[in-house]
C-alpha cells in the first residue's frame, strides 16, 4: 500500500522537476520493465531481445497512425496486438532452449528483426527511422498537449502496474516463479513448461508493445534504435539496477537509467564508462539493485537499534 | 561465374575471421557458462593494442604476436578480479557485468586513442594482389584467411590432442566431475577466458587492416560471434568453426544478388536453421 | 530588527524600479542562448569534437557577444540517434531558452531534428546531403549550408567528364540513408546529360567496414569509374578496399561527397592515386575567410580542418551575419534577414535562397596528387574546379516554405 502511495506522489510531483517530456519516458519504460521483469525475475528467463516487441509494435502502430489516422486507443491495441504476436514468434524459437542458448537466441533474433526494420526503408525509414508520427486528439482530449499526454501515460502505467500485480498474484504468477525457482520439478508436477514460458513471453510483449507504441508517439518519431539491442539491454539494465526480485524493481530502474543517463550525458561525453563502473559495482556489491540495498539498510537500521 | 567464386573464396577468408571470434566465445561459454558481452570489446582491444604495438616497435609482426598476448593479459585480469566471483551468480548478473565491461573498454579507447578512426596499413610485405584468374583478391586478405585457419587448427589441436586441452573439454561437457577429479577448476577458467581473449585480440588485430579501426568495431563483431556460437553450439568448436565458414559464405554470396540483405543473412540462416534443429547445426540437445 | 529594515527597503526600492521604470529590468543584458547538437556517441562520435571546435571558433571570433548580449554556447550531444537528439534539442529548448541551433550532423537524425525547430519556433541551421530539409519537408525554420546535392553532383560529373571523357561506365555505392539516396538520384540526373551507363549501384549500410562484397561485385561490373556517395569511416573503408581489389588506381576512384582532409590523411598516397574528390569545403580554398581560419585552426589542432568543422564554423558565422544583418536577436527577425542574405565568407560568394533556404554557394572538386608530387604530408590535392549551380526549379520540391 505503502508503495502504491509512493508511485501516487512520484506521478504527480515529477512533471514539476523534470520536463514533462522527460518524465513520460520515465512511465513507458517502466511498462516495458514490467514487461521485461515478467520473464526476468518471475520466470527466471533472461530476455535479451525486448526492444523486438516494442520496436515492432512502435513500427506498425506508426505506420497506421500516419496513414490511417487511427485514434490513439487502436494505436494501443495494436500495440498489444503486435507486441503478443511478435513475442509468440520469438519465445516459441526461443524457450525451447534454455541457459546461455536462449540469452543468445534472444539477442540474435533481435538483431534480425532489426536488420529487416533496417534494409525496409520504403515502410521503416531504415536509419532514418519513420518520422511525422502523429499524436491525434480523440474525444476531445489534445494528446498533443505535453502534460495531456503525461496523464494520459500514467494512467496507463498505473493500470499496467495494477494488471501485472494480478498476475504476479495470481496462480499464472506462482507457476512461472516456480518455473524459475526450478524448472524441472515445475515439470514433473505436471506443468507444461515451456507453454507456460511461451505465455509469460507473450504477455511481456504485450506490455513492451504499449510502451513502443507510447514512445512513438511521444516523440513522434520510431527511430531504428528502438529495435535495437541497445534498447533491449538497457530496460535489462535498468531493471537489474532496481531489483529484477521486486515488483516495483523496474520502476525504480527506469528512473534511475533515465535520469542519470540524462542528467550524464550533459556533464561529460564519456559518461557510459561511469554507466559500466555503475553496473561493475551492482553486480559486485548491490546485487539486488536498488530494492535490495534499501531493504538492506533498513534490515541493518533495525538490527541497530538498541533493544528496549 | 567469376563474381559467384570470388564471392565464395571472399566468403570463406570473411568466414574464417567469423570462426575465429566464435571460437573464441564458444571456448568461453562452453566451459565458464557466462554470457561474454565483452568479447565485442576484447576484439576491439587487439586492434588497437596492434596499432600501439606498431607505432612503438615499428613491426607488424611483433605487433601481431604481442597485441593478443596483451589481450590475453587482459583476459586474466578480468576472470581473476571479477568474472571469478560471478560463476555462481546467475547469467542476468553475469551478463550486466560483461556488459558493463564492454562500455568501460568502449569509453578507455575514445579517451586513450580519440573518437577519429584510423587505418592501419598492413606490411609492405602484404600489399598489393594477386590475380588469381577468377578474380583479383589482396595478399592480405589470403594472409589473414591462412592465419586464422592456422590459428583455428592450432586451437584445435590444442584441444584434441593435449592432455590440457582434454581436460578443457571436459569441463565444457561436465565441471563438477573435473573438479571431482582433483583438478584446479579455478585454473582452468582463468586459462579458458585468456585463450578466448586471446583469440578475439588476435581476430582484431588480424581485422585492423582490412576494416581499420574506430571504437564501434566490436559492437559488430559480437553479434556475428553470437550468431557463430548458437549456430555451432554452445563449447562445440568443430561446429563454430563451420558456422562461422556458413555464414561468411552466405553473407558473401547474398551480397552478389541482393547486396542489401547480406548483413541480414546472417541472422535469417541463423534464425531458419534453429527453426529446423533449436540446438544449432552439431548441438546437443 | 535594522537588518529586516533595510531589507525591507531594498526590495521596495527594486519592486518600484520594475513598475515604475519596466525598461530597466528588461533591458538588462540578456543571453542569447546557442545550441550545438553534436554528437560525442555513436556513429558519428568522431565527427561531433570537430563540429564543436569550428563553432567555437566562430563564437570566439566575436568575444562571445553579439548586438552587445553575451551567448551562451551549450551543446548537447545527440548520440547519432533520432530519439535521442530530438529529445535532448527540445530539453535545451526549453531548459536553456535555446532559440538557435546548430547541428546534427547526420542527414536522418537531422530531419527528425528540423520538425522539433519547427515545432518549438527556433531557428535550426544544418549541414548535410539531404535535399528534404530545403526540398520536400522545407519550413520556415531550417536551413540548409552544404551545397544541394545536385550542385555537388553537377559539379562533380562535369568536372570529372572533361578530364576523363572516355569513363561512361560507373557503378556506385552508395550509403543507404537520406543523405545517399539524393546524391545518388542526382549523379545519376546529371550522368545521363552525359550519356554515362550505371553498370551498379549499391546500397551499404552507414557505419559498413566490410566492403569486399561490395568491391568483388563491383569489379565484376567492369566499369571505367567507381562512385562513392558516402563519407568518413565508411568512404575510408571504401577507397582501401576498392584499391587493395585492384580496381584503382587503373580505374579512377570518385568520392562525391568527401570530408576532405579528414578522409584523405587516412589513405595512403597510392590509394590516393587516381582519385577524384568532390567536398563542402577543401582547406586549400582561395577566400581571405578560409585563409584565416585554416590558419587559426591549425595552429590550435595541428591538422587542417575538414568538411566537419569548417561546416560548422561558417553556419555559425552566417547565422551571426543575419543576427548583424537584422540588429535583432529576436527567430523571426533573423530569419527575415538570413532569406536573402549574401555574404562574401568561408567559401567565397555564399548566398541564402528565400524561396527553399537553401545556401548557394560553390561546391569544390578535387583532384588527388601522386606521391611525387607532393611538396610536403599535407599536400594531398589540387583544387580544379569549384560548381555552383542551383538545383533547377523543376526539381524543387519546396513549393511553399511556409509561414511563421
Amino acid at each position: 500500500m505503502r508503495a502504491f502511495f509512493l508511485i501516487l506522489i512520484s506521478i504527480c510531483v515529477l512533471p514539476l522537476i523534470v520536463r514533462p517530456v522527460i518524465a513520460t519516458e520515465i512511465w513507458i519504460f517502466a511498462i516495458f520493465g514490467l514487461g521485461l521483469n515478467l520473464l526476468l525475475g518471475y520466470t527466471g528467463l533472461l530476455s535479451f531481445g525486448q526492444s523486438t516487441f516494442f520496436g515492432s509494435a512502435a513500427y506498425v502502430a506508426g505506420w497506421l497512425l500516419k496513414h490511417y489516422g487511427i485514434n490513439v486507443f487502436i494505436a494501443l491495441g495494436i500495440g498489444v496486438g503486435v507486441g503478443a504476436l511478435s513475442a509468440l514468434v520469438v519465445g516459441y524459437l526461443c524457450v525451447q532452449r534454455s541457459g546461455l542458448y536462449f540469452i543468445m537466441l534472444t539477442f540474435a533474433l533481435n538483431q534480425l528483426f532489426y536488420f529487416v526494420a533496417y534494409q525496409w526503408t520504403s515502410v521503416t525509414g531504415g536509419e532514418d527511422g519513420m518520422q511525422g508520427v502523429p499524436r491525434p486528439e480523440f474525444l476531445g482530449l489534445d494528446f498533443k498537449d505535453p502534460l495531456v499526454y503525461y496523464v494520459f501515460v500514467s494512467v496507463l502505467f498505473l493500470a499496467s502496474l495494477w494488471l501485472m500485480k494480478r498476475i504476479v498474484e495470481s496462480p499464472l504468477g506462482r507457476i512461472l516463479q516456480a518455473i524459475r525457482e526450478n524448472e524441472v520439478r515445475a515439470g514433473a508436477v505436471g506443468y507444461h513448461v515451456p507453454r507456460f514460458k511461451l505465455l509469460a513471453f507473450v504477455i511481456g510483449g504485450a506490455f513492451s508493445g504499449v510502451a513502443g507504441v507510447l514512445y512513438a508517439m511521444l516523440f513522434g518519431i520510431v527511430p531504428l534504435e528502438a529495435i535495437g539491442f541497445v534498447f533491449s539491454g538497457n530496460v535489462v539494465f535498468a531493471t537489474l539496477i532496481g531489483g529484477s526480485g521486486s515488483l516495483y524493481g523496474p520502476i525504480i530502474g527506469s528512473f534511475v537509467f533515465i535520469w542519470l543517463s540524462e542528467s550524464m550525458s550533459v556533464v561529460w561525453a564519456r559518461w557510459p564508462l561511469l554507466l559500466g563502473v555503475a553496473f561493475v559495482i551492482v553486480v559486485l556489491f548491490l546485487r539486488g539493485g536498488v530494492v535490495e540495498a534499501w531493504h538492506r539498510f533498513w534490515t541493518w537500521r533495525r538490527s541497530s537499534k538498541p533493544a528496549t | 561465374m567469376n563474381l559467384l567464386l570470388g564471392q565464395i573464396l571472399n566468403g570463406i577468408a570473411t568466414g574464417m575471421l567469423y570462426a575465429l571470434m566464435g571460437l573464441g566465445l564458444s571456448l568461453i561459454t562452453g566451459v565458464l557458462n557466462i554470457p561474454n558481452f565483452a568479447h565485442g570489446a576484447l576484439f576491439a582491444v587487439g586492434a588497437y593494442f596492434l596499432v600501439s604495438v606498431v607505432g612503438v616497435l615499428g613491426n607488424f609482426w611483433l605487433g601481431l604476436l604481442l597485441a593478443p598476448l596483451g589481450v590475453a593479459l587482459l583476459g586474466l585480469v578480468i576472470e581473476y578480479a571479477g568474472i571469478r566471483r560471478l560463476y555462481s551468480a546467475g547469467h542476468d548478473y553475469q551478463l550486466l557485468f560483461t556488459f558493463g565491461l564492454a562500455l568501460i573498454l568502449n569509453e578507455l579507447i575514445i579517451l586513450i586513442w580519440g573518437p577519429v578512426g584510423i587505418s592501419h596499413l598492413p606490411p609492405a610485405l602484404l600489399r598489393g594482389g594477386v590475380d588469381l584468374g577468377f578474380t583479383f583478391y589482396p595478399k592480405y586478405r589470403l594472409f589473414v584467411m591462412v592465419m586464422a585457419g592456422l590459428l583455428v587448427a592450432a586451437t584445435w589441436l590444442f584441444l584434441e590432442k593435449t592432455r590440457y586441452g582434454a581436460i578443457m573439454r571436459a569441463g565444457i561437457e561436465n565441471k563438477e566431475m573435473v573438479s571431482l577429479l582433483g583438478i584446479d577448476i579455478h585454473r582452468l577458467f582463468t586459462v579458458a577466458f585468456a585463450i578466448g581473449a586471446f583469440l578475439a585480440g588476435i581476430a582484431g588485430a588480424l581485422t585492423a587492416p582490412i576494416r581499420g579501426l574506430s571504437p564501434q568495431m566490436g559492437v559488430d563483431m559480437l553479434g556475428i560471434a553470437f550468431v557463430v556460437v548458437a549456430l555451432g553450439g554452445l563449447g562445440n568448436l568443430l561446429g563454430a568453426i563451420a558456422a562461422g565458414l556458413l555464414i561468411g559464405v552466405a553473407q558473401a554470396v547474398v551480397a552478389a544478388y541482393w547486396t542489401e540483405a547480406s548483413t541480414a543473412v546472417i541472422f535469417a540462416v541463423m534464425a531458419l536453421v534453429l527453426l529446423v534443429r533449436p540446438q544449432g547445426m552439431f548441438g546437443i540437445r | 530588527m535594522g537588518k529586516l529594515q533595510r531589507r525591507d527597503i531594498l526590495k521596495a526600492g527594486v519592486g518600484a524600479a520594475a513598475l515604475g521604470f519596466p525598461a530597466l529590468l528588461r533591458a538588462q543584458p540578456k543571453e542569447v542562448v546557442i545550441l550545438g547538437l553534436w554528437d560525442q556517441t555513436g556513429a558519428f562520435a568522431d565527427v561531433g569534437p570537430l563540429n564543436d571546435r569550428g563553432m567555437r571558433m566562430a563564437l570566439e571570433e566575436r568575444d562571445m557577444k553579439i548586438l552587445g548580449r553575451p551567448i551562451k554556447y551549450v551543446t548537447r550531444d545527440g548520440a547519432t540517434q533520432a530519439g535521442t537528439s530530438t529529445r535532448r534539442a527540445e530539453e535545451a529548448i526549453d531548459g536553456e531558452g535555446a532559440r538557435f541551433m546548430i547541428g546534427p550532423w547526420s542527414s536522418g537524425v537531422a530531419l527528425a531534428v528540423s520538425e522539433v525547430a519547427k515545432r518549438k519556433k527556433v531557428l535550426h541551421f544544418f549541414s548535410g546531403g539531404t535535399e528534404d530539409i530545403s526540398g520536400a519537408r522545407c519550413h520556415r525554420y531550417s536551413f540548409q549550408w552544404a551545397a544541394s546535392p545536385y550542385t555537388a553532383a553537377k559539379t562533380v560529373v562535369d568536372n570529372f567528364m572533361k578530364a576523363n571523357p572516355k569513363a561512361k561506365r560507373w557503378h556506385l555505392l552508395v550509403a543507404d540513408y537520406a543523405f545517399g539516396w539524393s546524391v545518388e538520384k542526382y549523379i545519376k540526373e546529371v550522368g545521363k546529360t552525359h550519356g554515362l551507363e550505371f553498370v551498379g549501384a549499391d546500397r551499404h549500410p552507414l557505419g559498413e567496414r566490410e566492403f569486399s562484397n561490395y568491391v568483388q561485385k563491383a569489379a565484376a561490373n567492369r566499369p571505367d569509374a567507381v562512385a562513392m556517395i558516402n563519407f568518413g569511416g565508411d568512404a575510408v573503408a571504401g577507397a582501401r578496399e576498392i584499391f587493395n581489389f585492384g580496381l584503382t588506381p587503373k580505374i579512377p576512384l570518385i568520392m562525391s561527397w568527401s570530408s576532405g582532409v579528414e578522409e584523405l590523411i587516412q589513405l595512403s598516397p597510392e590509394i590516393r592515386e587516381n582519385l577524384w574528390v568532390g567536398t563542402n569545403f577543401y582547406y586549400t580554398a582561395d577566400t581571405p575567410v578560409a585563409k584565416e581560419f585554416v590558419k587559426n585552426y591549425r595552429a590550435k589542432f595541428k591538422t587542417p580542418p575538414g568538411y566537419a568543422p569548417s561546416a560548422a564554423y561558417s553556419m555559425t558565422r552566417l547565422m551571426l551575419a543575419g543576427f548583424d544583418k537584422a540588429k535583432s536577436a529576436e527567430v523571426q527577425d533573423v530569419i527575415k534577414a538570413l532569406e536573402g542574405i549574401e555574404v562574401n565568407d568561408l567559401l567565397g560568394r555564399m548566398r541564402v535562397e528565400p524561396a527553399t533556404h537553401q545556401t548557394l554557394r560553390p561546391y569544390f572538386f578535387l583532384r588527388c596528387k601522386p606521391k611525387k608530387a607532393m611538396k610536403e604530408e599535407l599536400d594531398l590535392a589540387d583544387v580544379i574546379a569549384t560548381g555552383d549551380t542551383p538545383l533547377p526549379k523543376e526539381y524543387a520540391a519546396c513549393k511553399d516554405i511556409g509561414g511563421f
